[in-house]
């Protein structure tokens, strides 16, 4: 349906509070980001100096850039993998329930409300060394857990508290692929002698596949990108660079190491990845698999 | 030898809803049945409930001689055609018939060479590596049809497998089915809503109404003699003339001023029927009755006639007429008509059988 308006200024007007945030918020940052990292700036903003190509010389010759580049894709497909098999998980549950359906799905909806910073502080509270509950009954179970001092831990810890966040979204998609899989596609395969573990994983799974690889790019999105709150409130990419992610390093090196042009640099790349991941995820999504 | 036989089979939903109270059915080996009602009767859920889909709440369930109640649909050796074909849509044509036999551990040479067969036998062979979507519906509903033959199971079932293809297909469709049951030589339960397509496709004819069943028998028996108005009204097109009536003395009285002799010992209300087939146009002086034409459908082949019984006060029954061939009567003028008695059926109004 097309709605057509009888003046032209109408719909810029509508569209104007929109376009406003997306100048303001993204574009003019974008564009000072661009700028910035061609330049070096001392601390204070006071004078800077056109350096060329230097920042990204510099940034792809740090051993801890390619550190973090590699922090950043264990800390993801952790993130996405566990995320994504969990929600799967309690999708299939969900939909096999018959009583009180609607009360497991809300349930289940709700940490998808939590901020992120809110998110962080519950498991860093929960896991804490010395008072946490987790952290308590794991040493009593002999596990020594201190993530303030062990770099994996540190990575589990906000594994677990991005992955919480992020169930809920991927349970919903999962729900409503697994509902729109057509039930006489189940019957006939139990007539055709497949058992529910054989049906789901030869009928079930390979028709979610659409669903699967949205979500497998939006969960990367995700831990790439919008995972700052969380690191923030529980290890702030401690202890040493265990959990300092890309984004994490583009405001540690940015506001803490006051490098500016640096991280400018930084920022860049990553808007250079976040435009790739978008167009594969577009390109796909232009491609739906019909159920017929 | 006996097949399949439902003995006192019904269901009941957990919310209490009684959907079939109680169904008898002896099927032989190699039978074409067919259960034939209008929707929501319980024809596909007792299907269902025979494929193992639906849990049976009463009776029982026997596959040569074998108890089934509680088998899986696994284990019933029946294979299924849905309406919607049902067909895996991400594997190819190949794959779905396989899937199958692989999923029974059937040695990989042997699938390849089932498969080719019912494929040779179904015409699908050059569209073995297509997937359903790249097929028409004629050629899905083959395919469901062979995903179904090649398992060779001791009973087809059919849950209104036709509905989606357009009319010419339909028919064609109905043909090979039945050609291919006959040289199968497999038992088949066959669901439909579609009168015609129960009628030529059955042996014998189930017709189910209120999850009840109406009457069972050969397509002709329930022709020539339905049970009951339901069964009288379902089967045929255009469907029995059914009229209610007063049995007397005197014969069937239709109404005042209309009574067509007949000596029975029955007297009270009835359901007096006649089909449209076999009413004859006649003249003044030999005709029974005349009818009053209101409307005129001219097929070619055949003319159907509606109009009204005419009577002084103009509220007579409605009545259809088929002749064959091209008839063009005024509409509004009368036409002449004799009801011979051989083809009369009478019901009873309360208890709604044959009398």
């Amino acid at each position: 349906m097309t709605v057509t308006f009888p003046q032209k200024g109408l719909p810029w007007l509508l569209l104007l509070p929109q376009l406003l945030v997306t100048a303001i918020f993204f574009l003019w940052p974008a564009e000072q980001a661009l700028e910035q990292a061609f330049y070096q700036e001392d601390a204070f903003g006071l004078s800077r100096e056109f350096i060329g190509l230097e920042n990204f010389i510099d940034l792809f010759t740090d051993p801890l850039y390619y550190q973090s580049m590699l922090t950043t894709l264990v800390f993801s497909f952790s993130v996405a993998i566990v995320g994504m098999s969990l929600a799967l998980f309690l999708a299939v549950m969900a939909d096999r329930v018959i009583r009180g359906k609607l009360a497991y799905q809300t349930l289940l909806i709700w940490p998808y409300a939590v901020a992120p910073v809110l998110a962080g502080v519950l498991w860093w509270i929960l896991f804490d060394p010395s008072m946490g509950p987790i952290a308590l009954w794991l040493k009593s179970a002999g596990v020594d857990w201190n993530h303030y001092l062990d770099g994996n831990q540190a990575m589990i810890l906000v594994v677990i508290a991005s992955t919480w966040k992020q169930i809920s979204y991927n349970f919903l998609f999962f729900l409503a692929g697994l509902q729109a899989v057509p039930r006489s596609l189940i019957e006939a395969a139990a007539i055709d002698g497949a058992s529910p573990f054989k049906r789901f994983w030869t009928i079930v799974f390979p028709l979610l596949s659409p669903t699967t690889f949205f979500l497998l790019v939006v969960n990367l999105v995700y831990a790439f990108f919008e995972t700052f709150g969380v690191i923030d409130a529980t290890t702030k990419g401690g202890p040493g660079q265990s959990t300092t992610t890309l984004v994490y390093k583009v405001f540690d090196d940015g506001f803490v190491g006051l490098d500016l042009g640096g991280s400018a640099a930084q920022s860049v790349v990553l808007m250079a990845i976040v435009g790739l991941m978008t167009v594969i995820q577009f390109r796909f999504i232009e491609r739906k698999v019909q159920y017929s | 030898m006996t097949d399949v036989i439902l003995e006192k089979v019904g269901k009941t939903y957990p919310n209490g809803y009684h959907a079939i109270p109680s169904v008898d059915l002896t099927i032989e080996e190699g039978e074409f049945i067919v259960l034939v009602g209008p929707s929501g009767c319980g024809k596909s859920t007792l299907l269902r409930m025979v494929a193992g889909l639906e849990s049976i709440s009463t009776g029982e369930l026997r596959i040569r001689g074998e108890r089934m109640n509680e088998k899986e649909p696994a284990e019933r050796d029946i294979a299924m055609v849905f309406q919607n074909y049902a067909l895996y849509p991400h594997m190819s044509v190949y794959d779905n018939m396989a899937y199958g036999l692989k999923n029974r551990g059937m040695p990989k040479d042997q699938i390849a060479e089932k498969v080719s067969d019912v494929a040779q036998m179904l015409g699908l062979t050059e569209l073995l590596q297509r997937k359903p979507r790249q097929l028409s519906g004629g050629q899905r509903q083959r395919v469901a049809m062979g995903r179904a033959m090649v398992r060779d199971p001791k009973v087809f079932l059919f849950d209104e497998p036709l509905s989606n293809l357009d009319a010419k297909l339909r028919v064609q469709m109905r043909v090979e089915i039945r050609q291919l049951q006959r040289k199968l030589g497999t038992t088949t339960l066959y669901v439909t809503h579609d009168q015609v397509e129960a009628m030529t496709l059955a042996d014998r004819l189930v017709v189910l109404n209120k999850g009840k069943a109406e009457q069972i028998g050969t397509p002709m028996d329930l022709y020539n003699k339905p049970a009951t108005p339901f069964v009288a009204a379902f089967i045929g097109s255009p469907s029995m003339n059914l009229i209610n009536a007063n049995l007397t003395e005197q014969g069937i009285k239709i109404s005042d001023a209309l009574t067509l002799p007949l000596s029975h010992q029955h007297r009270g209300s009835i359901v007096w029927g006649i089909r449209p087939e076999h009413l004859e146009v006649s003249d003044e002086r030999n005709a029974d009755f005349a009818l009053r034409i209101q409307a005129v459908e001219s097929l070619g082949a055949e003319t159907l006639i509606h109009g009204k019984i005419e009577t002084a006060s103009g509220d007579g029954e409605p009545l259809v007429v088929r002749l064959s061939g091209p008839h063009l009567p005024d509409v509004n003028s009368l036409m002449w008509l004799m009801a011979p008695a051989q083809h009369w059926h009478l019901f009873d109004e309360k208890t709604q059988q044959r009398l």
